[in-house]
């Protein structure tokens, strides 16, 4: 959810092409970030999904969330390297983003241990031990109270890009 | 080539996650929060509290086909059918009891983003108010 992503450098590419890429990347940026927020609500919703969607979306998930890090990974080297200078608010960013990458990647994790279906028919063992089914419940709760806040807290970023998304295009502007 | 070298961190950070909850399981396998209060049955969105043991209340009744599997200290109640096999029915999902399940917790989770940009908004503003009255007049 962190837009400064799109702050990339362009290398070479002309002007107008860089301007292009950097839309194409925000775009992106936007609808993944849009996917993983409904995809972990419905997720998060064991009793409407029941137990097969509820596996196979949580793996899906941790894919599509493993490739919004390595999109975002520049903001947390970036962001890592500057903590020592007092910014709050990028501080508060970056503590909320570690704690949800623990608690997304054991839940995750933990939710890979139990699995009772999608991972056998695939034909691989799980755990399913009481420690596993603890800690996936666990940390689905902290999780679920992070992911809002992760949002919110990129407020900003996400009104500007749902704004120009959601404007009506000029005609005859390429997409 | 720049995306794959920044995969490899990532997968390297999760990789260091995980082995932490996998000595976390071996070295204490304990959790916060865990303790003698009971289990709970999670029936269509309604929790409703079991005693020490994850058992009924008597005269409590499960659905025909229904059966209680244990989720930490909480009993998620399922319908499969009766089949044994775990439930892929469509058609549950338009259930308007099931949906209940998914309108609260994404009803929670706009609440949450609501009082977070209340905060966000309150708070530059405040800090604006501040430095305009800390700034020198011309």
């Amino acid at each position: 959810m962190s837009g400064s992503s799109t702050a990339s450098p362009a290398g070479t590419t002309s002007h107008r092409g860089r301007r292009a890429r950097v839309a194409a990347r925000t775009r992106l940026d936007f609808w993944l970030d849009a996917v993983i927020l409904v995809g972990y609500t419905i997720a998060y919703s064991y009793g409407f999904t029941g137990v097969v969607i509820h596996e196979w979306l949580g793996i899906g998930l941790g894919i599509a969330w493993l490739l919004h890090l390595t999109l975002h990974w520049d903001w947390v080297v970036r962001t890592t390297r500057r903590l020592v200078s007092p910014r709050g608010h990028d501080k508060l960013i970056w503590l909320v983003n570690l704690a949800l990458l623990v608690a997304m990647t054991l839940c995750v994790a933990s939710g890979i241990a139990i699995s009772r279906v999608a991972l056998p028919e695939l034909g691989i063992s799980t755990l399913q031990t009481p420690f596993w089914f603890r800690l996936h419940a666990l940390t689905a709760e902290v999780t679920v109270g992070l992911v809002p806040v992760h949002v919110a807290l990129r407020w900003r970023w996400i009104a500007g890009v749902g704004r120009r998304l959601l404007a009506r295009r000029p005609e005859g502007r390429p997409r | 080539m720049k995306f794959l070298r920044q995969f490899a961190a990532v997968v390297a950070v999760v990789a260091v996650v995980v082995l932490i909850g996998l000595a976390w399981s071996h070295l204490a396998a304990s959790l916060p929060g865990e303790g003698p209060t009971g289990s709970e049955l999670v029936a269509q969105g309604q929790p409703v509290k079991l005693p020490p043991g994850g058992k009924l209340p008597p005269g409590g009744k499960l659905p025909p086909g229904t059966r209680l599997q244990r989720v930490g200290t909480r009993v998620i109640e399922r319908n499969n059918g009766g089949s044994g096999a775990p439930s892929l029915l469509l058609g549950d999902l338009l259930q308007p009891a099931s949906l209940v399940v998914l309108r609260n917790n994404a009803f929670l989770e706009v609440v949450v983003i609501a009082a977070v940009v209340i905060a966000d908004v309150g708070y530059r503003r405040l800090r604006r108010a501040r430095r305009a009255r800390t700034s020198l007049p011309r």
